[in-house]
């Protein structure tokens, strides 16, 4: 892949992305990396929901006055980020004229993707085989919670609650705990994404060698299930309840998150094997509780786990995590700073790589994204256009794509077919 | 189920990341040849076992991730020459070693290319090829911590806490799968092979929705354990557990119309800046309502449509009958672990057959090895 060239696998491809919150939206920007032209499709009813989710105002000040929904339309930092690169088309739906502007685009697109709930696109009617009437061969990607198959098709799930109809949720925990934990972002969401993406590269290697589109159905709740196959494979082969065990590994022993000088500051630590044992005592300075050779097994280490735990966490609990990581590393051990966004953002490996990029936004400004991650170490991949407006392109997608004539467009502008402002009511 | 079907993959691996790109490999129908080091693969020794007993065949970790693959045994250190002529004879290279230990072997992307020009290769590892940390030793939780998703995690009274598994490999394996596709569908146009130099950091921190809010507003979110705000959380029910989906004013009204209890009428809890206002509140107050209700309760109301989500263990979802519909698991039989259910790839796959068990260590040194060695002459 060559972002300088363009030599890129979905190249001349086009895909309709009438998606919304993270799972598919993400998908439509992945598309877009890979080479695809990306047309996001709202509808001033019916937009994507992270437009206005975080009112940006609570943020920059206390004190400033609430944004209406219509002034958080453009600037919101969640869907900026994820339709970088797209096209924005706004089109009133629930006008059969602005149906068959989306309609027309699909007929004009190779892939199709949407993450509604099952029922929602069925009353638009933009299912599978409203799009297939058009396009024999499409490629139609559905993101959904559960999948759209019984029982559970109507079932309503976003990212996040999906990991607990997962199994994730039981699964997760800390050491012994009775109570189950939640991760701390909406992992349905970027796992579901990856899986489509997965799914649909696949078919656009049929599609390009037999002409053949597909329906493909993604489900959050087995993208995040899939992750933990072992749990299942386990539960089938024994049929018992496990224990749950926090930051501790099965194999490497010790392994923790260590509490380090300042505020909640924590380093990772992982010692593989006895070859780590080594070298973390050498990097903690040769003690004597480490040389007792009762710890010279993993098995011996795993046994007197916590007293391990609290020796380390008297040696990391005097410096920074990223100077027990530097000097762990230095001696060859597995260990990692527990970043927060702002350490991310100026993290020196992540910023070798190239993962961020700052780009101009026309309503927010100057916005840092993340590149590409297939992109990063080696090539500069430029992000070429920041996240659309409310019906930034709708002349552009329907002139240059659909071949309609500017008094064609003027009309259904002035009859609010096209829109550049969503309709809902203050909250 | 075929899209790959036509072509091999060698997949050298040593966690499960390699390991999950190439299970997903499999799954898509490609031949994929799993290069073991004579003792086993490390997913062989993490379990757990059948009936808990240490055998590298049992080891569920294994025979989830590896299912579908065949095994041969090689010691890489001395025997690179023979994995090399393996790998050459392949379609895609697939690995998670990282390039300081296998460009001295000559397993290097330059001259393989020389010498196998169509070959697409993929090298997932912690932090990729370049950078100041291409040689940090890392595992799967390092690579949360320094990717931003272990510090969000856990209560905020506590300990960063992992997520169970390895999902930093997991995320690494599902990203690499997907790019090494990308590459094949440009082979498959050029017949130029092309490389790919994917870190496990970088996926991890890319798969954060708190991050665009954090860099650009400054809004950094820290631990929040089971509940974001009263109607975005998790609650404890008469039996389990339940998550509340009711950030949005429409969510809200549907919410209400299943809780029907009259203290959400309250102006306190008018509009989503109020209910916020008031979080306390009206936690106690949905609180109630859960602890009234039993998972199965809870269950009718969303398969019914209403915004929230119930917690499940493994045991109920294998028994469930949403999976036996979609054919997402499949009972199988394997020849050292008995009867097992194994998941199906992460998107339906109605008429797909079930995965092939995983391998016994070796079970492939003849067949390929042997034919390699005779191609070498």
């Amino acid at each position: 892949m060559d972002w300088r060239t363009g030599k890129l696998p979905l190249a001349g491809l086009r895909v309709v992305d009438w998606s919304l919150y993270w799972a598919g939206p993400y998908l439509g920007m992945m598309l877009h990396d890979l080479g695809a032209e990306v047309v996001k499709v709202e509808s001033p009813a019916n937009f994507d929901p992270m437009r206005t989710v975080i009112d940006v105002n609570r943020y920059v000040g206390a004190k400033a006055r609430p944004m209406t929904p219509q002034e958080r339309q453009n600037v919101n930092q969640h869907f900026n980020e994820w339709n970088r690169g797209k096209l924005g088309l706004a089109v009133d739906l629930a006008d059969e004229r602005g149906r068959q502007v989306v309609l027309d685009l699909a007929a004009e697109s190779h892939i199709f993707i949407e993450n509604h709930r099952p029922g929602a696109k069925s009353k638009l009617r933009i299912d599978y085989e409203d799009v297939r009437a058009l396009r024999p061969d499409v490629i139609y990607i559905s993101i959904s919670g559960f999948g759209q198959t019984p029982p559970e098709r109507d079932a309503m799930a976003l990212g996040a609650p999906v990991e607990l109809p997962s199994g994730l949720f039981w699964l997760n925990g800390y050491l012994d705990d009775d109570r189950p934990a939640k991760t701390g972002f909406s992992y349905g969401d970027p796992a579901g994404a990856l899986a489509a993406l997965s799914a649909t590269l696949l078919a656009v290697r049929t599609w390009r060698r037999t002409g053949e589109g597909r329906f493909i159905d993604v489900a959050m709740r087995d993208a995040l299930s899939f992750g933990n196959g072992a749990a299942f494979v386990d539960r089938s082969m024994n049929g018992v309840e496990r224990p749950r065990r926090g930051n501790r590994h099965p194999v490497f022993a010790p392994q923790g998150v260590y509490r380090c000088a300042g505020a909640d500051e924590w380093v990772a630590i992982s010692v593989r094997d006895d070859g780590d044992w080594a070298a973390l005592g050498r990097a903690l300075g040769d003690p004597d509780w480490q040389a007792d050779p009762s710890l010279a097994t993993a098995e011996g280490r795993r046994a007197r786990h916590d007293d391990i735990d609290a020796h380390i966490e008297e040696w990391t609990s005097g410096r920074s995590a990223r100077e027990a990581e530097r000097a762990l590393q230095e001696a060859g051990v597995p260990a990692g700073a527990a970043l927060d966004f702002r350490q991310l953002w100026h993290d020196p490996q992540l910023n070798a790589r190239g993962a961020f990029q700052e780009v101009q936004h026309p309503a927010f400004g100057v916005e840092v994204r993340a590149t590409s991650q297939w992109g990063r170490g080696k090539l500069p991949q430029p992000i070429d256009m920041p996240a659309p407006c409310f019906g930034q392109h709708n002349r552009e997608v329907l002139t240059r794509i659909l071949g309609r004539t500017p008094e064609q467009v003027g009309e259904l502008e002035r009859d609010g077919v096209l829109a550049n402002e969503i309709r809902v009511s203050a909250d | 189920m075929d899209e790959l079907s036509d072509l091999r993959v060698v997949e050298l691996s040593r966690t499960a990341a390699g390991a999950f790109a190439g299970r997903l490999c499999a799954d898509a129908g490609a031949e994929v040849v799993l290069v073991e080091p004579t003792q086993g693969h490390s997913l062989r020794f993490e379990g757990p076992f059948r009936g808990d007993a240490f055998d590298i065949e049992t080891s569920a970790a294994h025979l989830h991730a590896n299912a579908g693959k065949r095994s041969v045994t090689l010691d890489i250190d001395t025997q690179a020459e023979a994995l090399r002529s393996l790998v050459l004879g392949a379609d895609v290279f697939l690995t998670d070693l990282p390039a300081h230990y296998l460009d001295p072997l000559r397993l290097d992307w330059a001259s393989m290319h020389r010498d196998a020009p169509g070959l697409v290769m993929t090298r997932v590892t912690p932090f990729g090829d370049t950078g100041p940390y291409r040689r940090y030793e890392a595992t799967n939780l390092v690579c949360l911590a320094l990717g931003g998703q272990l510090k969000i995690t856990g209560d905020p009274d506590r300990p960063p806490l992992s997520n169970f598994g390895s999902q930093a490999e997991y995320q690494g394996g599902l990203s690499a799968f997907a790019g090494t596709v990308a590459n094949v569908l440009l082979r498959d146009a050029s017949g130029e092979g092309e490389y790919l130099d994917l870190a496990i950091q970088d996926v991890v921190a890319t798969n954060l929705e708190h991050r665009p809010p954090a860099l650009n507003l400054g809004l950094v979110a820290n631990r929040a354990g089971l509940s974001v705000s009263a109607t975005y959380g998790v609650y404890p029910c008469a039996d389990g557990w339940v998550y509340l989906t009711a950030f949005a004013p429409a969510l809200w009204e549907r919410l209400k119309s299943v809780v029907r209890v009259d203290a959400l009428e309250d102006g306190r809890f008018a509009t989503q800046s109020a209910r916020l206002e008031h979080n306390d509140e009206l936690q106690a107050v949905l609180t109630g309502w859960t602890l009234s209700k039993t998972s199965d309760e809870l269950r009718a109301f969303a398969l019914e449509g209403y915004p929230l989500t119930v917690a499940e263990t493994p045991e109920r979802l294998l028994q469930g009958e949403q999976w036996r519909n979609r054919g997402a698991v499949h009972e199988i039989e394997h020849a050292a672990a008995g009867r097992i259910s194994v998941l199906g790839p992460p998107w339906l796959q109605a008429e797909a057959p079930p995965p092939r068990p995983a391998p016994a260590l070796g079970e492939a040194n003849a067949e390929v090895l042997g034919a390699v060695s005779e191609a070498r002459g």
